[in-house]
């Protein structure tokens, strides 16, 4: 049955392929560290269907935000699980972007040709940690309202332009219903587009460039380690 | 070349599975049950506020004095509630009719008709209710008497205590 339906979309979209270069592509023989980037992806995958499903009762006002997370955690079915999913998540989702790329780094896995998964892999993490931080201001409570006070007024260390990367941060002098929504702007919509733009990259080039084989240690000290381009 | 091709066993009697096999199965398996457990509480997430019926959001709504009703002509009355949706609370307005033909026994009837939700409006010469959307009317009791309403107006429980008339809810359908 199932083989019949795959049959009959494959006549029809010759998708196969694309299903090999992804699903049974062939990788060198690897540990488990390798599999700290789609941990990652996983999270990653956890934190978009539960931000989803948060945006359907959040509302991002000074007067609404904190009612409307304690509405969620205290009175919605499974609003609690959802709330604790993304909460959670997004802790999880930065310690194993940073254990991945502990493995990247230990393997010496971003060498030649690999270098722009590296980059988009520094820009990732980048995009990661903008997302803690919007999103931490959301439930506009005490402790995320100091945070984010604290953690916008560094910017104004920044040589030259630090008072206005403040002002622009918080879109004004303070803390505001201003910085809930252009917090919540970029939550929700500027840095997922940016993900999925980075993450169709790095994943492109796992597939494309496949994956490095873990170095091996060297016989003797004077040859250096082997260095191995292709897996 | 392919990994796993070899075939295991996995202990006395049992048969044969291919690495891939075993692993692919496991794998759907697994996503299966991630989906599982995770789609039966986004589907109550997302029903949970449905189940929320409106109340009257108070126990009883105080109306007056019965003496003040006139008797034999349905009169509207209105009464403003606290009424909770979601995380907002808001003053609404409620109005009923209340009708006695004796300054004793009373009924109260909702103002909304019961075809598609516009308010109904006592015309006494014609000594019905009527509805402007769809011309429907309702007798002085609160039964159709014309036009596609499915149903009479909704009916609320009363209670007089002290001379004082109370709502106390509304009488389910
Ligand atoms: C934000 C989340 C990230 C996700 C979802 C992700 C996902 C992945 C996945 C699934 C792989 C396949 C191989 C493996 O898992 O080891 C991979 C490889 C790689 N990632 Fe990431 N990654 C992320 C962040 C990063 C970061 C922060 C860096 C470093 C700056 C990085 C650099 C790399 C490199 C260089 C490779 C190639 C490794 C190799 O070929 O052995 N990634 N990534
Ligand atoms: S809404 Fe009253 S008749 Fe249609």
């Amino acid at each position: 049955m199932i083989e019949k339906i795959d049959l009959w979309f494959e006549e029809r979209m010759g998708w196969r392929p694309i299903w090999k270069a992804l699903a049974l592509r062939n990788i060198p023989k690897v540990t488990w560290a390798y599999t700290l980037g789609s941990a990652t992806l996983l999270v990653m995958v956890n934190q978009i269907l539960t931000g989803i499903l948060l945006t359907i009762y959040y509302v991002p006002s000074p007067q609404d935000a904190y009612n409307s997370v304690s509405f969620i955690t205290n009175e919605i079915t499974a609003g609690w699980l959802i709330r604790g999913l993304h909460h959670w998540g997004a802790s999880a989702m930065v310690i194993l972007a940073g254990l991945h790329m502990i493995r990247v780094v230990v393997h010496g896995a971003y060498k030649f040709p690999r270098e722009v998964t590296w980059f988009t892999g520094l820009g990732l993490l980048a995009v990661t940690m903008a997302f803690g931080f919007t999103g931490y201001l959301l439930p506009w409570d005490q402790k995320a309202y100091w945070a984010t006070t604290v953690g916008t007024r560094m910017l104004e260390v920044v040589p030259v332009i630090g008072p206005w990367l403040l002002r622009f941060a918080r879109g004004g002098e303070e803390l505001s219903a201003v910085t809930l929504t252009r917090f919540y702007g970029m939550h929700i919509w500027v840095l997922p587009a940016l993900l999925m733009l980075l993450i169709g990259i790095h994943m492109f080039l796992v597939v494309r460039i496949g994956i490095s084989a873990p170095p091996k240690a060297s016989e003797t000290e004077e040859e250096g380690p082997e260095l191995e381009v292709e897996a | 070349m392919v990994h796993g091709e070899e075939q295991w066993t996995s202990g006395a009697g049992m048969a044969k599975m291919s690495r891939r096999t075993f692993l692919s199965r496991a794998t759907t398996t697994m996503v299966g049950g991630i989906g599982a457990l995770m789609g039966i509480p986004t589907v109550a997430y997302l029903v949970s506020p449905a189940k929320a019926r409106g109340g009257l959001g108070v126990d009883r709504l105080p109306l007056g004095p019965i003496s003040k009703f006139p008797v034999g002509e349905p009169t509207l009355f209105k009464a403003a509630i606290e009424r909770k949706t979601g995380w907002v609370t808001q003053t609404e307005e409620l109005a009923f009719y209340v009708f006695t033909e004796d300054g004793r026994n009373f009924s109260a009837m909702s103002n909304i008709c019961t075809h598609l939700g516009c308010r109904v409006r006592w015309i006494t010469d014609d000594e019905q209710f009527f509805c402007p959307c769809h011309s429907a009317t309702f007798n002085k009791n609160g039964t159709v008497a014309s036009g596609p309403p499915p149903r009479a107006l909704d009916q609320f429980e009363l209670l007089v205590e002290d001379e004082q008339l109370f709502v106390v809810g509304k009488v389910e359908a």
